[in-house]
């Protein structure tokens, strides 16, 4: 294979050891299989999500990563008839190292010498490429302000190690905006969010094992969560149903007990359909209903509102809400700082009247008005024409999910990707929250799972306790918050969104859309949502006027030096040709920082080639509770080329910011609210005022261990030795304390029972999970109660709707492009489309055709396969813009139009935090047309 | 040839099966990277019905007949492997200045591939079908392959009944490899660089220290057993030999293989009215009788029961061996730590 015999430039000045012969061969130093120097534990630093992370041993010999093996060294859990987390791993991390020495590694810092895209490169010294970096740091924080330097991070930023701790803590020295990356993904969970007030809510995949039912729901394990698929066949055999809900018979269909094969995009009108035979035939649990969810809390009759303090009296609450209680007769108050009932009886039924100044007004529980909504609007009958399936499946799916002791679900990342993934999601809950299938072993709803290590490194990653010590003594809000019973969870999501508001933080997603042409693209095609009412840029405009949206740069101004780092932003847009047609010409810098060449790269001005996982030291920052496991990487051999680790670069890129910002003359620069900043001392910033040197990148990954609360306490080198600790808390971290629950080693993560048995009230304006959204904007829309709509025909008026999900054979784009893996596939990309709309057009699996719509048009290999829904096709995500013909990269083609709901803002749970709130990308159910190439 | 003292076995539950390929890949870095071995995929993962690797590789024939007579059946040509890709990264990174934008592709059409068919499924929607079947060699108790080889070149080790390719100069002299002619499943390979015919090994090398086999040990969905046959407190044995749910691919092939399937469960049919149709299963059972012989009717009801009996919390020692909570129990006795094991 070409691609293992590859020249080792500069390996043997560092290791002395293996020659830089043209002729390396993999092949040939694996020969002998026991022939090694040293084995250290290891994985891979990248976000597989729901998958992350694998602890591998990985071998080495004569300063050449030979191959890797599972570890496999995963404590059992306590209960001896749980399954264990071993071995773990997936077919990528395997062959990892195969990256390491393939062409798409970035050897040397490179220059753009034609036009961009254009593939024409000058290799020039690290020391050249600073410069330049620096010099545009210098002119655009003294021109346009800092706001202009931006990231189109990845998520790897986000969650790993020193690969985020370098670049975030630059960016918080120079007083330049974080990026949110997740609603530009599609990962975001609005529909939780609105719901539940946070999205951060996972159980771990031993978890599923307890369950009497696994709705897998909105994902496609069978791709995405390759090293947990195990506890789903083993619950199996356990006696788990398992339940597939999706268009097409996917390969999680395959290994379920039932398949529910529903219309795409359609999923909302099922769950409230099975929630209306829920409450029709009383199988809902009335007890969970009455504390944690809002179907007690009255509404005003008249206008759809819930009755509030200020309904009885001028200057009453806005948050202060009411139930009719039942043991007294009486109207009572909810209560606010605790959910815990105390007694009383919220009535869910009835009619009752209440006097206020404006006379009697006539206030009804939340679930009557519901109950009624349901009645007349989602019936089986009525659901069965939205969905595609018969009445008396969707009856027979609720009386199972009502009755079972307890189910999960598996919905990783699909909802976000819907144009009208919020309903689906509120839907999806409420079905969970009438049967209460919330807060117990084995009956847990799960959304984003994150689990963080509750550390101060990395910039705005704060401990939370210390959020929250400093926060009671110095912020004046603190005692008001404490008085209203805020939860510590609440008064971090309070400092989160103030992160936005102030423009530290900023959507990724949203600077696309403004400035980066989709929003003019949307506005130009109001039939792409014929149910809007006004101009989508009108909702815009009053989402800022209003403040519910924040952006930097804002409206007024353009990005100009932007970084492409821990991700792969050109790959993952939607509307790419857009983006690069109308975003790319504001840059006046466009740096990209990886350890291989990617579509990002091969766009921008100036490559930094970034070392690969296995040649640096870091801890998982970020890990997931799906796998309660802490991981970490030890070095195993040295960086390859002129590669480094981003804390280095970004150490150095400080030093030469100071160093050309002194000889140019430019002491400092103002930011948007004309506050000064020096240049001068950039690097003591960075550098946590000089704890670690730019080599000491293994003392940010062993204090980002040791300086955790909620993680086994062992010391540095036991952990290096294991690779592996135990989770003991979610931490006080913003992105893992929404998990709301306590975590013993060796039990399984069991979310939210800080509300359901501690009766820790939701972060949300009515404090809890809350169904009715009287938000003006959601009222306008007709979103306020759950309802279905229709996937709009985003693109244009075309038969055929895409779709797609994360892939079994690359995490984002990092494999996309592997030789082996390749091989295991048809070599590049590949969409499937149904038998019958195969035939209908005369294409057969194997041929070349032409998908487009009304925003582009690309080529791509037909699978033709029975398993596709008739007019569904499906390509899964993370192909790069160069693997398709002329670069016509397939997510061209997803319009991705702005939903104005996601614009709303100022209300309570409804504000821009990290993970959501804000506009996203949306891709599920784009219109296409397909026919054969050249035919 | 001599009998095996011992019987090495390999137990696959398909219904845990993703498709994942971590064996595929754990066997080829470890086994299949070097020259002429680019096309070979000891072990691999093929959506099932589906033609296949080699291509077609269930109708080309090979194993004995009725009368235990050996049969040839054919030899796998190059493109029934699909051609080995190798891709043009440099003219796509850094091409600038010949005119088009180069996009990158196999520098020649492979035509197929180790898993081309991946998740193409047969039948008609929505009563459509599909499962992924992992396959390496049979390591069978009447080998084929070394009944074919004239030379004596292939042997099956008496100690644990690994086949394998003892003699390899006897091999390389070899004009013409009746092997793989022999070999019904198409598990013998060409290398044309050393002009030598290989094979999995069965991770002999790791399994003489007791370490897993490669295939076995990486697989993230714990569906791969291994164990000696006749060891009756191993898994292997009580699932192929007490409980007998574990079954042979195509028996009818007459060379005894000691790899053995749990069959594939499958969500029920659906019928005009969209309602389950519980009167046949949504795979075909002939066609499941056509790869694991009419038995299988009786062990897919058997393990529907098994469940039905952990629904109703009663005991059920066949699941629990199936669920393996434990992941060790899949090893058998190769339970070391290859970096511990030199």
């Amino acid at each position: 294979m070409t691609d293992l015999r590859l020249k080792l430039e500069g390996l043997a000045a560092k290791e002395g050891r293996l020659s830089d012969t043209p002729d390396f061969s993999l092949g040939a130093v694996r020969q002998n299989i026991w022939d090694w120097d040293r084995v250290v534990k290891g994985s891979h630093l990248t976000n597989c999500w729901y998958q992350t992370a694998c602890n591998y041993n990985i071998y080495v010999k004569d300063g050449v990563v030979l191959r890797e093996e599972q570890a496999a060294n995963y404590p059992p859990q306590n209960d001896p008839l749980a399954p264990d987390f071993n071995p773990r791993g997936c077919q990528k991390g395997s062959c990892y190292v195969h990256r390491i020495y393939d062409p798409t590694r970035i050897k040397y810092p490179m220059k753009r010498v034609g036009e961009r895209g254009q593939g024409k490169w000058k290799r020039i010294s690290w020391d050249e490429a600073l410069t330049e970096v620096a010099d545009a740091i210098i002119d655009t924080a003294t021109k346009e302000g800092p706001s202009a330097i931006v990231q189109g991070g990845g998520t790897r930023v986000m969650n790993i190690g020193s690969e985020g701790t370098g670049p975030t803590a630059f960016f918080v020295g120079l007083g330049a905006p974080l990026s949110n990356v997740t609603a530009d993904n599609g990962d975001d969970h609005q529909g939780v969010a609105i719901t539940l007030g946070k999205v951060i809510v996972g159980d771990s995949a031993d978890n599923w094992f307890y369950s009497d039912m696994i709705l897998i729901w909105g994902g496609n394990p069978a791709y995405t969560n390759i090293p947990n698929h195990h506890f789903i066949a083993e619950a199996r055999y356990n006696g788990t149903k398992v339940v597939t809900i999706s268009p097409d018979y996917s390969p999680s269909a395959v290994h379920a007990d039932q398949w529910v094969p529903v219309n795409i995009g359609s999923d909302a009108a099922l769950a409230l359909s099975m929630s209306q035979v829920i409450i029709k035939e009383k199988l809902f649990k009335e007890d969970f209903v009455r504390e944690q969810t809002d179907l007690p809390l009255l509404v005003v009759e008249s206008t759809g509102r819930f009755l509030r303090e200020k309904d009885f009296k001028a200057g009453g609450r806005e948050d202060t809400f009411y139930f009719w209680d039942l043991s007294s007769g009486k109207l009572t108050e909810a209560p606010r700082k605790s959910l815990a009932l105390n007694g009383t009886i919220p009535a869910l039924q009835g009619s009752y009247k209440v006097e206020t100044p404006q006379g009697s007004v006539t206030v009804k529980p939340f679930m009557e008005i519901l109950s009624a909504h349901l009645d007349r609007n989602y019936t089986p009958e009525q659901a069965g024409q939205i969905t595609g399936l018969s009445s008396r499946m969707i009856e027979q799916l609720a009386r199972e999910v009502a009755t079972a002791k307890g189910v999960v679900n598996i919905s990783t990342a699909n909802w976000g990707k819907c144009y009208h993934g919020d309903l689906i999601e509120r839907a999806i809950l409420m079905v969970f929250a009438l049967c209460g299938h919330m807060g117990r072993k084995g009956a847990t709803f799960s959304a984003f799972p994150m689990m963080g290590l509750d550390t101060s490194l990395g910039g705005l990653e704060k401990r939370g306790d210390q959020i929250i010590l400093s926060a009671a003594g110095g912020d004046p809000r603190f005692a008001q918050w404490r008085e209203e019973g805020f939860t510590d969870e609440m008064i971090l999501y309070e400092y989160v969104h103030q992160a936005f508001s102030s423009g530290g933080v900023t959507p990724t997603s949203l600077m696309y859309y403004i400035h980066g042409g989709i929003l003019d693209l949307c506005a130009k095609h109001p039939e792409w949502d014929p149910d809007i009412k006004r101009p989508i840029k009108e909702y815009v405009r009053e989402a800022f006027d209003k403040k519910w949206q924040f952006l930097s740069p804002g409206l007024d101004k353009e990005p100009k030096v932007m970084f492409a780092l821990g991700g792969n932003f050109l790959r993952r847009a939607r509307c790419t040709n857009t983006l690069i047609e109308t975003f790319l010409p504001k840059l006046r810098l466009l740096v990209s920082i990886d350890w291989r060449w990617n579509s990002s790269a091969l766009y921008a001005d100036l490559v930094l080639p970034a070392c690969s996982w296995y040649e640096k030291t870091s801890t998982f920052l970020m890990g997931m509770p799906v796998q309660p496991f802490v991981h970490m990487v030890n070095q195993a051999t040295e960086p390859l080329y002129d590669s480094m680790g981003e804390w280095k670069m970004f150490c150095l890129l400080a030093r030469k910011v100071e160093e050309r910002a002194s000889e140019r003359g430019i002491p400092s620069y103002k930011d948007a609210n004309g506050v000064e900043h020096r240049f001068a001392g950039l690097e003591e910033k960075v550098t946590f005022g000089g704890l670690y040197s730019e080599d000491d990148e293994e003392g940010i990954a062993r204090d980002a261990f040791l300086n955790a609360s909620n993680v086994e306490q062992i010391d540095w080198e036991e952990f290096k030795e294991r690779g592996i600790a135990r989770y003991t808390g979610v931490g006080t971290g913003m992105r893992s304390i929404g998990t709301t629950c306590d975590i013993v080693p060796g039990e399984p993560v069991v979310p939210l029972t800080w509300h359901t048995e501690r009766k820790d009230p939701y972060p949300t304006l009515t404090r809890r999970i809350q169904f009715l959204i009287d938000h003006e904007l959601f009222r306008e829309l007709g979103e306020d109660l759950p309802v279905h709509k229709d996937p709009p025909p985003a693109g244009g008026d075309y038969p055929l709707k895409l779709t797609g999900g994360h892939a079994r054979w690359s995490i984002h784009s990092d494999q996309v492009d592997e030789t082996l893996l390749l091989q295991l596939q048809r070599g590049g990309p590949l969409m499937f489309m149904s038998a019958k709309d195969a035939l209908s057009r005369e294409i057969r699996d194997g041929d070349t055709v032409e998908v487009s719509n009304d925003v582009a048009s690309f080529q791509v290999q037909a699978g033709v396969s029975p398993a596709v829904r008739p007019g569904q096709v499906i390509i899964y995500h993370a192909w790069e813009n160069y693997q398709f013909e002329g670069w016509r990269h397939f997510k061209s083609v997803m319009a991705s139009p702005m939903n104005p709901v996601e614009l709303a803002g100022d209300y309570f749970q409804i504000r821009p935090i990290t993970m959501s709130n804000y506009p996203g990308f949306s891709d599920r159910g784009t219109r296409v047309e397909v026919r054969r190439a050249g035919a | 040839m001599a009998e095996a003292k011992k019987q090495i076995a390999f137990v696959v539950d398909l219904n845990k099966c993703m498709g994942c390929h971590t064996c595929s890949i754990a066997c080829k870095t470890l086994w299949t990277n070097d020259k002429g071995m680019d096309h070979m995929w000891w072990m691999k993962v093929n959506t099932m019905p589906g033609r296949g690797y080699p291509r077609d590789w269930e109708t080309m024939g090979g194993g004995y007949d009725g009368a235990g007579n050996l049969n040839l059946g054919k030899q796998p040509k190059t493109e029934d492997y699909g051609k080995a890709m190798e891709f043009n990264y440099e003219e796509v990174f850094f091409g600038g200045g010949n005119g088009k934008r180069a996009h990158l592709a196999p520098r020649e059409s492979p035509g197929w591939g180790p898993n081309w068919d991946e998740d193409i499924a047969s039948g008609e929607y929505p009563n459509t079908y599909f499962f992924y079947m992992p396959r390496l060699c049979n390591h069978c108790s009447s080998p084929a392959c070394a009944q074919a080889c004239p030379y004596g070149a292939i042997q099956k080790r008496e100690e644990d009944g690994v086949v394998f390719i003892a003699d390899q100069e006897k091999c390389e002299s070899c004009p013409e490899p009746l092997c793989m002619k022999g070999c019904p499943y198409k598990e013998i390979y060409r290398n044309p660089v050393r002009n030598v015919a290989q094979k999995c090994n069965g991770c002999l090398p790791r399994m003489e220290r007791e370490v897993a086999p490669a295939c076995v040990r990486q697989c993230p969905g714990r569906c791969i057993w291994v164990g000696f046959l006749d060891d009756p407190d191993s898994p292997v044995h009580k699932l192929v030999e007490e409980w007998k749910v574990a079954l042979p691919l195509h028996s009818e092939f007459g060379t005894k293989p000691n790899v053995f399937y749990i069959p594939p469960l499958s969500p029920p049919r659906l019928n005009n009215e969209g309602d389950i149709d519980a009167t046949q299963p949504r795979l075909p059972v002939e066609y499941l009788r056509s790869l694991f012989g009419p038995e299988v009717d009786g062990v897919l009801s058997r393990l529907k029961g098994e469940i039905e009996k952990k629904r109703k919390k009663e005991e059920s020692k066949i699941m629990d061996v199936l669920i393996a909570a434990r992941w060790q129990e899949l090893l058998g006795p190769f339970v070391k730590d290859p970096s511990e094991a030199r």
